[in-house]
């Protein structure tokens, strides 16, 4: 199908490349050496390059509790997403009364966005008394729409006869779940996985509100605290950056596939 | 017996839903309705609550300057989406392309979707340093300008510069969004209308493009919902300002209700988002002849 020489096409998604990867470059290079733009002249590649930032910020600010909490809040959160979200779309796709209504009430659910409820979601979290915890934290995020979507659509692949020799075997709800259903849809689980962590590693704007005191706070937070009492700390600041991307970014490397799976089939899939 | 064995199998589905359901129900459900009774009383958490009919909604309309400012800059925020995903779908089209090195490309481009975006606004913050900044020291050295822009300070440049980060990190999501749209299309209706006589631009506007609307109207959707959520950005890069210029409703939403605890006010201001949201996407929706679907992927 294609004439034509692609080096122009390779020409420009390099200039792309250098775009998107240029701004990543910059704060690695400056986390290992502190230099800005005065180290005259810029030099693109890091000279004399250092940890001494990277060691700064684990003792400057409690890095270890922040990574704890972080670690934490993500695990209670992957945890739950893959158990509840199997749990529910196994239910979806078995036959039950009020099946319709609950698909709808789950699809208009999804049209409320988190941050059109932080403030009843607030109260509602006082009243339970988890403002301030890592359950309160990871609560809102225990369960997603799209993810039980992904598991009902991986369920409804597996193999009816499967499902009815087991029944004949004598296997409950339950069992059919654990031992049949989720073996099978190993990539609807990595999909979970994946995508309940980048939303948990990442969120800002709930910790912002629930965290009182700076022992709970989560990396997102810490950060920028950091930057609005430290500003000028420039190698640090940014150590700190990379100390808190690098897991989002492995988990991406990792599990790029099933990341871009769950996203697409969350957006393309009615 | 039969009848027995029904219920169970009943029963045991609402068991496997309950956990679900109970926290969609708390933290989606209750809070919108507890939104709309919020807006309508007065209320702190010191004070008894006390209905106060339209009362916010009249400060809000007629008396905050505010409100309108952070209105005006989420639809000006909003507006930026076509952008995004103009440059997106021409980068999944270069990707699509059939060339070496495709998936590299595609990793690449899409990295920074995924990245925490308090770091992403710190670094951005510092690309735009009016003194220590890459880009002004390019701008600089190219020889655009002659002396640094304080961007993020700048009532001029505090938006765009805030909406180019913001494409930065999103454009990698739509670009994903439009390739798996684009490997919906059959090759051999290229392969036709090039047989045809159909040249490159015409076989993309009659082809591609009427092929593409619904990925293109999803990404439309997704980026409308976008700059009615992004909060993590605007808070580290500018925290509004300056003076307001990039204050959008959320980031209005979180400092009237967290910072000058007016919960009642936020809570009427939350009501006016949801409403406004619900409003554009279904009107992009319409226009879409529906083919954007539910709306997905809302988180």
């Amino acid at each position: 199908m294609r004439r034509g020489p692609t080096w122009p096409i390779h020409l420009a998604l390099l200039a792309v490349s250098a775009v998107m990867l240029m701004p990543l470059y910059w704060v690695f290079r400056t986390s290992v050496t502190g230099d800005n733009i005065f180290a005259y002249p810029p030099a693109l590649l890091p000279r004399h390059a250092h940890l001494y930032y990277f060691v700064d910020v684990w003792y400057y600010v409690p890095f270890a509790r922040f990574l704890v909490n972080s670690a934490v809040v993500s695990l209670i959160a992957v945890a739950s997403n893959v158990v509840l979200n199997a749990m529910a779309g196994y239910a979806l796709t078995l036959e039950f009364r009020a099946k319709r209504a609950v698909v709808l009430l789950l699809l208009s659910c999804m049209m409320i966005p988190f941050q059109a409820t932080i403030i009843p979601a607030y109260l509602i979290t006082k009243e339970l008394r988890l403002l301030n915890t890592h359950l309160g934290l990871a609560l809102p995020l225990c369960s997603t729409i799209v993810c039980i979507f992904v598991f009902k659509a991986a369920f409804d692949a597996v193999p009816r006869s499967l499902i009815d020799a087991a029944r004949l075997d004598g296997l409950g709800d339950l069992g059919i779940l654990a031992r049949i259903m989720l073996p099978l849809s190993t990539a609807a689980v990595a999909t979970n996985v994946v995508l309940a962590f980048i939303w948990s590693w990442n969120n800002f704007l709930w910790p912002l509100i629930v965290v009182r005191n700076q022992e709970m706070q989560t990396l997102p937070l810490a950060l920028s605290t950091f930057l609005s009492y430290l500003e000028n700390t420039t190698g640090a600041l940014y150590a700190f950056c990379i100390m808190a991307l690098i897991p989002g970014l492995v988990v991406f490397v990792l599990a790029q596939k099933q990341f871009v799976e769950g996203l697409t089939a969350g957006a393309t899939k009615g | 017996m039969i009848a027995a064995r029904r219920w169970r199998r009943q029963g045991m589905v609402w068991l496997l839903l309950a956990p679900s359901l109970a926290i969609f129900f708390l933290y989606r459900i209750v809070p919108l309705g507890w939104n709309a009774v919020l807006s309508v009383q007065k209320w702190s958490p010191l004070r008894p609550a006390e209905f106060a009919g339209l009362y916010h909604y009249e400060e809000m309309f007629f008396h905050d300057d505010v409100f309108w400012t952070s209105l005006k800059n989420t639809l000006v925020y909003m507006a930026s989406a076509p952008i995004g995903i103009a440059l997106a779908l021409a980068l999944a089209l270069l990707v699509n392309a059939g060339i070496r090195g495709r998936t590299v490309y595609r990793a690449i481009i899409f990295a920074s979707y995924p990245l925490m975006t308090v770091a992403v606004g710190i670094i951005w913050r510092w690309l735009y340093d009016e003194k220590l900044g890459l880009i002004n020291y390019a701008l600089i050295r190219l020889g655009v300008i002659d002396k640094g822009i304080a961007f993020l300070d700048s009532f001029i440049w505090a938006m765009p510069a805030v909406i180019a980060a913001a494409i930065w990190q999103i454009v990698g999501f739509f670009m994903i969004v439009l390739l798996a749209g684009l490997q919906g299309i059959p090759p051999n209706l290229h392969e036709a209308a090039a047989i045809d006589g159909a040249g490159p631009l015409q076989r993309f506007l009659s082809i591609t493009v009427p092929l593409l609307r619904p990925s293109l109207f999803l990404c439309l959707v997704l980026g409308i919902i976008n700059s009615f959520t992004s909060f993590d950005l605007i808070y580290v890069m500018t925290r509004g300002g300056p003076n307001y210029a990039t204050e959008l409703l959320i980031t209005y939403i979180y400092r009237a209700a967290f910072v000058l605890s007016q919960l009642d006010y936020a809570a009427a201001l939350t009501v006016v988002l949801f409403l406004l949201l619900l409003g554009v996407t279904w009107a992009a929706n319409r226009a879409s002849g529906g083919e954007a679907g539910a709306v997905e992927a809302a988180e």
